[in-house]
C-alpha cells in the first residue's frame, strides 16, 4: 500500500459519493473534465455529442437533474434498508445497523444537508468510506500499523456487510434505468470500483497479517 | 452474494478496470465529497424512556387507558436521528427531542354527514406548568381507533379540522349589524351573547305569546348538513312551532322519494364489504360520495376480496376511473337502463341451470304483489295506459310475474342503448356482471342521477326493482338493507333530564313555507323555494283564498351553520328576500365562520366547529348500529384537569373564552339558556319546562344531565357504563363513558332485520323503536299487524305475520316492499304508482313528469349541452371548508368545466379557454343568464354533456371589516373566497371578480388571530378564481312529485368575449322566478278539495309528529 493508493481511493470515494448523493453542479462536472484519467472512467459520457450542442448549465437542467430525480427520488430507492429488510421499509431510526455503526464511531449524518431521508443512502455510505480513507491516510502518515489494520478492517467489514450486500443490485437497476451517459457510466464505475476496492482491501489486510 | 452475482452477470466484469495502479488522480476530486457527516465528540446520555426508535406500525394510537396523558415525540425531530441520538428533551437534557404531553379527547368530525371519529390531541404539558388555559392548544386532529365504522381513518377534511379551528378569519365574538345600516351593507358592531339573547329572546317570546296559528309558523330554523341526530327538531317543536327547515330535499329528495315508495325508509344501507358487485349510480366511493371515507373503506375491503365495481355516470369520476366497468349514461335515463336489466331478469333464464333469474322466494314473500294483482281497477288503468295489453287471468303470484314479463319487455337492449346513449356491448357486459353478482349486489342511490333530474326518484323505483328481483334488497350479508335499521337517533332524547321529564307535545300547525300545498308529495322540505314562497304574494293570496293560513313573513329566521344564499339555486332571490325586513324580521346565523349568507343577517353568533360542540351523531354506514359523540375538546380537557365553570350550563362558552379560542359557544347550551332565561323566563309559554333542569328547574339543563338521559335510550351502552368500575361513583356514567370513548357500537352484523320476531315483554312490544300495547294487537287480512302505541289511543302498523311468527317487516304501510305504491292513485299520480319509464317520444311528452329536463330530446342546436353541476370534490364541503387553509390549498384549480374532446374539437374550444355557459329552461323556454368558466376537454365525459361542480366559486364583497372600538380588522373568508363586485336591481344580478385570494391576503398578512398557526399566510399562492357561482344563475326546478330541485341544466356554450373573465356571472332572476312558476303551474298537481290530509300518510314528515288537526286540510276550490 502506498500513499498514492490511499489518495487515489480518497479521490474516487469523494467523487462517487458526491455523484450518488445530490445533483451535479458546475464544479463537479469541471472536476471530471479537468482530469483526463477521471474522464476516462466515464467513456460514454466523454463521447456524448450533446456536449457540443448544449452548455453545461443547460445539460444539467435538461438532462442530469431530470435523470437524478428519476434515479434517486422517484423510481429507484437508493437506501440499504429497502434492499435488506423483509418489509422493504426505509429504516431511518436507531434500529438501522448502519446508523448504529455510525453512532458507535461517533459519526453523525446531517440528513437535511445530505437531503436524504435515512443515513443508509448510497451516497452517504460512500462518503463514510471516504471519511474512513482520510483516517487511513492519517494512520499511514503516523506509521500506526495497528490503526491502519483497524481502519482497513472497518472498511472491509462495511463493504462486506453493507455496501456490497445491496449496492450492486441498486447499481444494476440504476444502469438499466439511466437516461444519461453520466449516470449510466457512474453506475458502472461505482460497481466496478467497489468490487475492486474490496479485493484491494482484502489483499492489504492479508499482507499485514503475513507481516 | 456479490461473487455469485458477478458470476451470473459477466457483462459487468468484462470491462473491469484497475483504479489504482499507475494512475494519480487530481486531488481536486477528493474535495468533492458533500460533507454529510459531522463528528460529535460527546454523545449525551440516552435517558430511559418509553419511546421506540421507530413505530412498529403506521396506525399508531395509544391504548384508551393512556388517552388522558400520552407523551409523543415531536415529528420535526425525527430527522435529528430519533431518541437514540439525543434522548428525550427535559430540563436536564435541553437538546433532546421534544416530547409533548397530550390529552386525547374523542369527537366526531362535522365536515360531512359521515360522522367519522376523530381525536383532538390537546397539548396539556404547557398548561400543567403555567396553569394558564391559554396554553392549551389542539396540536392535531387524528382518527378515533374506537370508532366502529371509520376505524381510526379520516379523509382530508377530517384532518383539516385543526386548520378550521385556528382559522385567522373565524368569527371571534358575536357580531351585530350596525344600527342604522341596511342588511348587506357590511357594517358590523361587536355585541355580547347576553345582548343577542335578550334581543332575540324577546322577539321570539313576543312572537309565541299570541299562540295563534301563524305564530306557530313564524320562527324558522334552517339547517344544512345537521350532523346530529334530532336535536335541531326539538328546538322548534318544544315551542310548538312547525319551523324546522333543512337542506335534505335539495340534496337527496329523489332518492328519498323513490325509496320511501318501496319500503317507507328513505335511504339505503348497503353491506359493501361483503358484496360481490358494487354498482354505483353517479359519483361515489373514491369521489367523496355519501359517507365517503367509511364507504370507500368498505368498498376497498370488498374489492380486496375480489368484488367488481361498476360506475354509472356520464362523467368519469375517480370511482369510474378505477372501476371494472364505466357506464357513461345520458343523465336522467338511468331508469331506462335499470328496466333493461329488469326485462332480461324476468324474461330470460340462466343458461347454465335453466332456472329463472328471479329470486322468487324473496319476491313472493316480501313484495306487495298481492295488493297489485288484486286491484282490478288499477290493472284496468294500466291496460288503458298501454303498459300491458290485457288483464291477468288470475290473482296468483305467477300472474304477477306474467305481468312483469309483458310490461318490461319493451326495455330491450336496442332501446336502452339508444335512450341511455350507452353502447350495447357495455350494457350486455353490465347485465352479465349484475347476474354474476348473485344476491350480493350493493348500491347507493344518491346524487346526480337521482337529484339532478326531474323524475330522478323513478331511477330509484326502477333500480330497486332490478335489485329486488335478484334478492339483493333483503338486507342480508353483502346486499342492501334499509337505513332505519342501522341508525341511533337520540340527540333529542334528553327529555328525562328536563323539568317536564317528557317529550314535547305534537305540533299543532302545518307550515306552508315548509310543505307547500303545490307539492304534497315533496320529500323533506323543498327549502330551496323559501325565498320564492315568501316573495310570491300572488301565491300566498291564492292559497289564502283556498282556505290556508299561509305565512307572508318570518318573524325570526335562524340559519344554523348554513349558507342558503350560496348553495341553493337562484341565489340572488335569496339575497333579495334576506334583505327585506318586512319578510324576515329578525335573522341570525349560528355560524363559526363568515359566509355569503351571514353578510345579509342581523346577527352572527359564533357556535363551534367539530371540536367545539356537543352532538350525538349516528349514521347507517354499515350493517350495524353505532353512535358517535362530538365534544368541545378544550372544555373536556380543562374539566378533566380540574377546571370548573362558573355557570355549569354555560361551560363550553366559558371554556373557550378561558382557553383563548374566542367567545365560541355550542347550540345545546345556547338553546337551553335561551329558552330558560330569555324566551320563556316565567314559564308562561310552556317552553321553559322542556329546557330547565330536572335537578334544579331554576337553571338550564347541563350537558352531563342531558346526555346521561339521552344515552339511557341506548341499552347496551347504558349497561356497559353502569357496570364499568371507572364510573362507579359517577352521577353521569353514560356521559362520562362516552366523553372518554367518543364512539360506541351498540349492535353489529344486523342482517335481515325485517325478519326479526317481535317479542312481547310484560305486555309491551317494541318495533321500529316504538312501544306498542300488546293487548290491542289486531291482524289485517293482508297479514299486517296493528296495535295501539303504548300510552296513547293511536293505532299503527307494527309488524307482519310471517308463517307462525309476528315479525317487524319493513316500514311501509303493508310492511312489505311496495312494487305498487297504491296510495299514488289517490294522490293524482296513478301512472307512476309502479316502476315505469316512457319508451317512445310520444310517451315522453305525456309522461313529462318523470323525464329529465335535460333529456337529449331537448338538445337541438350544435352547442346545446346537458350540464351536471352536482358532483362532490373530495376535499370540499359546500360551506364549511372555505375556512380551511389546508383544504383550500389542495382544491385549487380543480374545478374546470369538463367537455368531451370531440365536442371541444367541433366547437374549436381548447384547454383553458374561457367559455360562456348560458342556461335555458326547457319547460318555460326562458333564459336565466350565464356564467363564465374554464373549459378542459377530456375523454372522460359523455359527448353532449358537461360537468362543473358547484362546490367551488365562493365570493365575498369585502376583504375585511372594521369593528368600532376594536383595534383589529376581522378578515372575511381570507383563505377561500376571492373578492367580487356585485350589482342587483330586483331583476338582474351580476358578479365580477375584483381581486384574488393571494392578493387579498397580502394586504393583511399579519392577521391577528392564532398567529402561531398562521405564520405561512404569506405563502398563500392561490387566487381562487377557478370557479363561478353558477348556483345563482340556475333557476329552481321543483320536481312535481318529489319536490326535489332538479339540479341539471340545459346550457348552450360559446367562447367568452373579451369583456368576460372566468368567474363572471349574469343572472336574470326575474326570469328565474318565472321558471319556478312554470314548473309549478305546468307540472305539479296541487292539493284540492278531494284531499283531506296535507300529504299522504305513507310519506311521513321528518322528524317530529304533528297533530291530526295539523295534518288535515279542507281546500276550497
Amino acid at each position: 500500500m502506498t500513499i498514492e493508493d490511499i489518495e487515489n481511493r480518497t479521490v474516487l470515494y469523494g467523487l462517487i459519493s458526491r455523484l450518488m448523493m445530490m445533483e451535479v453542479d458546475k464544479t463537479f462536472l469541471e472536476s471530471i473534465h479537468r482530469d483526463e484519467a477521471i474522464l476516462e472512467m466515464f467513456p460514454n459520457y466523454k463521447a456524448w455529442s450533446k456536449h457540443q450542442e448544449l452548455s453545461m448549465d443547460m445539460l444539467k437542467e435538461k438532462y442530469y437533474d431530470v435523470d437524478f430525480a428519476n434515479l434517486f427520488l422517484m423510481h429507484l430507492v437508493p437506501y440499504e434498508s429497502f434492499y435488506t429488510r423483509e418489509d422493504q421499509m426505509i429504516e431511518s431510526g436507531g434500529d438501522n445497523p448502519v446508523i448504529a455503526l455510525y453512532n458507535a464511531l461517533d459519526f453523525r449524518v446531517e440528513l437535511d444537508k445530505a437531503r436524504v431521508v435515512s443515513p443508509d443512502h448510497i451516497g452517504v455510505e460512500l462518503e463514510f468510506m471516504y471519511l474512513l480513507n482520510q483516517a487511513l491516510k492519517k494512520a499511514y502518515e503516523a506509521k500506526d500499523s495497528e490503526g491502519i489494520k483497524e481502519i482497513l478492517e472497518i472498511q472491509r467489514g462495511f463493504l462486506k456487510d453493507h455496501l456490497l450486500e445491496w449496492a450492486p443490485l441498486f447499481l444494476i437497476n440504476m444502469k438499466k434505468e439511466a437516461q444519461t451517459p453520466l449516470y449510466h457510466d457512474g453506475a458502472e464505475l461505482v460497481l466496478e470500483f467497489l468490487l475492486s476496492d474490496y479485493e484491494y482491501i482484502v489483499k492489504q489486510i492479508n499482507g499485514y497479517r503475513e507481516n | 452474494m456479490t461473487k455469485s452475482m458477478n458470476n451470473q452477470q459477466p457483462v459487468f466484469m468484462e470491462s473491469r478496470r484497475t483504479f489504482l495502479k499507475g494512475t494519480a488522480y487530481s486531488v481536486a476530486g477528493a474535495t468533492l465529497a458533500a460533507g454529510a457527516f459531522k463528528k460529535i465528540a460527546e454523545t449525551p446520555a440516552v435517558a430511559e424512556n418509553s419511546f421506540t426508535a421507530t413505530p412498529k406500525t403506521l396506525s399508531f394510537y395509544p391504548p384508551l387507558e393512556q388517552w388522558d396523558s400520552f407523551t409523543e415525540l415531536d415529528g420535526h425531530d425525527w430527522k435529528r436521528g430519533g431518541t437514540l441520538r439525543n434522548g428525550v428533551g427535559s430540563v436536564d437534557n435541553p437538546n433532546g427531542i421534544k416530547a409533548t404531553e397530550y390529552m386525547l379527547v374523542p369527537l366526531i368530525c362535522s365536515n360531512c354527514e359521515a360522522a367519522c371519529g376523530l381525536t383532538g390531541w390537546v397539548d396539556i404539558g404547557a398548561y400543567k406548568q403555567s396553569k394558564d388555559p391559554k396554553d392549551l392548544k389542539v396540536r392535531k386532529y387524528m382518527g378515533n381507533p374506537l370508532h366502529p365504522a371509520s376505524r381510526g381513518r379520516n379523509c382530508a377534511k377530517g384532518y383539516a379540522v385543526q386548520s378550521q379551528m385556528y382559522d385567522p378569519d373565524r368569527i371571534p365574538f358575536p357580531l351585530k349589524r350596525a344600527p342604522g345600516s341596511k342588511r348587506g351593507e357590511g357594517k358590523w358592531v361587536r355585541t355580547t351573547w347576553e345582548e343577542a339573547m335578550q334581543t332575540i329572546g324577546k322577539k321570539m317570546h313576543d312572537t309565541l305569546k299570541s299562540g295563534d296559528e301563524l305564530s306557530k309558523k313564524s320562527i324558522m330554523y334552517h339547517v344544512g348538513r345537521p350532523n346530529e341526530s334530532g336535536f335541531g327538531h326539538r328546538v322548534l317543536y318544544s315551542m310548538g312551532v312547525d319551523g324546522h327547515n333543512s337542506h335534505s330535499n335539495v340534496c337527496s329528495a329523489g332518492t328519498r322519494q323513490g325509496l320511501t315508495h318501496w319500503s317507507g325508509d328513505d335511504r339505503p344501507s348497503p353491506d359493501w364489504a361483503n358484496s360481490k358487485l358494487i354498482f354505483l349510480q353517479s359519483s361515489h366511493a373514491a369521489d367523496a360520495g355519501h359517507f365517503f371515507q367509511q364507504h370507500a373503506g368498505f368498498i376497498a375491503d370488498a374489492r380486496k376480496k375480489g368484488a367488481k365495481l361498476v360506475v354509472m355516470d356520464p362523467r368519469m369520476s375517480n370511482s369510474a376511473g378505477m372501476a371494472d366497468l364505466w357506464v357513461p349514461i345520458w343523465p336522467g335515463t338511468e331508469a331506462a337502463l335499470y328496466l333493461y336489466l329488469v326485462n332480461r331478469i324476468v324474461n330470460e333464464k340462466d343458461p347454465k341451470t335453466g332456472r329463472d333469474y328471479i329470486d322468487h322466494d324473496f319476491m313472493k314473500q316480501w313484495i306487495n304483489w298481492d295488493v297489485f294483482i288484486r286491484d282490478t281497477e288499477y290493472l284496468e288503468f294500466i291496460v288503458a295506459q298501454g303498459y300491458i295489453s290485457k288483464l291477468p287471468e288470475g290473482g296468483s303470484y305467477e300472474d304477477f310475474i306474467k305481468i312483469l314479463r309483458e310490461m318490461y319487455a319493451p326495455y330491450t337492449l336496442e332501446f336502452a342503448a339508444k335512450e341511455c346513449r350507452v353502447d350495447a356491448a357495455t350494457l350486455s357486459k353490465l347485465f352479465d356482471m349484475f347476474i354474476e353478482g348473485g344476491d350480493k349486489v350493493t348500491t347507493y342511490f344518491w346524487r346526480a342521477g337521482t337529484i339532478g333530474n326531474r323524475g330522478g326518484w323513478m331511477n330509484v323505483r326502477a333500480g330497486v326493482l332490478a335489485l329486488a328481483l335478484r334478492g339483493c334488497m333483503r338486507g342480508d350479508v353483502g346486499n342492501v338493507g334499509c337505513y332505519g335499521f342501522h341508525e341511533i337517533f337520540i340527540n333529542a332524547k334528553g327529555d328525562a333530564a328536563t323539568e317536564a321529564g317528557k317529550k314535547p307535545e305534537k305540533v299543532d300547525a302545518w307550515n306552508e313555507l315548509l310543505f307547500p300545498p303545490d307539492f304534497p308529495l315533496s320529500t323533506n322540505e323543498p327549502s330551496y323555494l323559501l325565498p320564492h314562497l315568501l316573495a310570491d304574494e300572488a301565491w300566498q293570496k291564492k292559497w289564502a283564498d283556498k282556505g290556508l293560513n299561509v305565512p307572508q313573513k318570518i318573524a325570526v329566521y335562524i340559519p344554523r351553520m348554513y349558507n342558503p344564499v350560496w348553495i341553493n339555486p337562484d341565489g340572488f332571490r335569496w339575497i333579495e328576500v334576506l334583505k327585506r325586513e318586512d319578510k324576515m324580521e329578525l335573522t341570525f346565523n349560528l355560524s363559526p365562520t363568515w359566509s355569503e349568507t351571514n353578510w345579509y343577517c342581523d346577527y352572527i353568533l359564533p357556535t363551534g366547529l367539530a371540536g367545539e360542540r356537543h352532538d350525538q351523531h349516528s349514521e347507517a354506514t354499515k350493517p350495524a348500529r353505532w353512535l358517535g359523540f362530538r365534544q368541545p375538546v378544550l372544555r373536556v380537557a380543562l374539566e378533566k384537569m380540574g377546571w370548573k365553570p362558573t355557570d355549569p350550563a354555560k361551560a363550553t362558552l366559558e371554556a373557550h373564552m378561558k382557553a383563548g379560542l374566542g367567545e365560541i359557544w355550542e347550540e345545546i347550551e345556547f338553546w337551553a339558556n335561551m329558552f330558560v332565561h330569555y324566551v320563556d323566563p316565567d314559564g308562561s309559554l310552556g317552553v321553559k319546562k322542556h329546557w330547565a333542569s330536572k335537578e334544579d328547574p331554576s337553571r338550564p339543563v347541563t350537558i352531563p344531565e342531558w346526555y346521561q338521559a339521552a344515552f339511557d335510550h341506548v341499552h347496551h351502552l347504558k349497561a356497559a357504563a353502569s357496570k364499568n368500575p371507572k364510573y362507579a361513583n359517577s352521577k353521569y356514567p353514560n356521559y362520562e363513558m362516552m366523553r372518554d370513548m367518543g364512539a360506541w357500537l351498540e349492535e353489529d352484523n344486523i342482517f335481515r332485520p325485517q325478519e326479526r320476531e317481535l317479542k312481547n315483554e310484560n305486555g309491551v312490544i317494541e318495533s321500529m323503536e316504538m312501544k306498542f300495547d300488546a293487548s290491542t294487537l289486531t291482524v289485517e287480512p293482508n297479514g299486517v299487524v296493528k296495535a295501539k302505541v303504548a300510552g296513547s289511543e293511536e293505532v299503527k302498523a307494527m309488524g307482519l305475520i310471517l308463517g307462525d311468527k309476528v315479525v317487524e317487516g319493513f316500514k311501509s304501510s303493508s310492511r312489505k316492499m311496495e312494487f305498487f305504491a297504491s296510495w299514488m292513485k289517490e294522490w293524482k299520480w296513478p301512472e307512476y304508482a309502479i316502476p315505469i319509464y316512457p319508451v317512445t317520444k310520444e310517451q315522453r311528452e305525456k309522461m313529462v313528469h318523470i323525464v329529465s329536463q335535460i333529456h337529449h330530446d331537448h338538445m337541438q342546436k350544435e352547442n346545446d349541452f346537458a350540464l351536471n353541476p352536482i358532483f362532490r370534490l373530495p376535499y370540499n364541503i359546500h360551506t364549511r371548508s372555505v375556512n380551511s387553509k389546508h383544504l383550500m390549498e389542495i382544491s385549487q384549480n380543480h374545478n374546470p368545466i369538463w367537455i368531451a374532446a370531440s365536442d371541444a374539437k367541433r366547437l374549436n374550444i381548447k384547454r383553458g379557454d374561457a367559455i360562456k355557459v348560458t342556461i335555458t329552461d326547457t319547460v318555460s323556454g326562458l333564459e336565466s343568464g350565464y356564467f363564465i368558466a374554464m373549459a378542459v376537454p377530456t375523454e372522460g365525459i359523455l359527448p353532449g354533456t358537461l360537468a362543473c361542480s358547484h362546490h367551488a366559486g365562493r365570493w365575498k364583497l369585502q376583504n375585511a371589516i372594521e369593528i368600532p372600538g376594536f383595534k383589529e380588522k376581522l378578515g372575511v373568508m381570507g383563505m377561500g373566497a376571492p373578492l367580487y363586485e356585485m350589482t342587483m336591481d330586483e331583476k338582474m344580478g351580476t358578479l365580477k371578480p375584483k381581486q384574488g385570494i393571494d392578493a387579498g391576503l397580502m394586504e393583511r398578512k399579519n392577521s391577528w388571530q392564532f398567529k402561531e398557526y398562521n405564520r405561512d399566510i404569506d405563502n398563500v399562492w392561490w387566487d381562487g378564481l377557478s370557479g363561478s357561482w353558477q348556483n345563482a344563475v340556475a333557476p329552481a326546478h321543483p320536481d312535481p312529485i318529489s319536490g326535489a330541485h332538479a339540479w341539471h341544466q340545459k346550457v348552450s356554450i360559446e367562447a367568452a368575449g373579451k369583456e368576460h373573465k372566468i368567474g363572471d356571472i349574469y343572472v336574470n332572476y326575474d326570469n328565474n322566478m318565472k321558471v319556478y312558476q312554470a314548473w309549478r303551474d305546468k307540472l305539479a298537481r296541487p292539493l284540492d278539495s278531494t284531499n283531506t290530509t296535507r300529504r299522504p300518510k305513507e310519506l311521513k314528515r321528518p322528524v317530529w309528529a304533528l297533530t291530526d288537526k295539523a295534518w288535515s286540510v279542507n281546500i276550497r276550490d
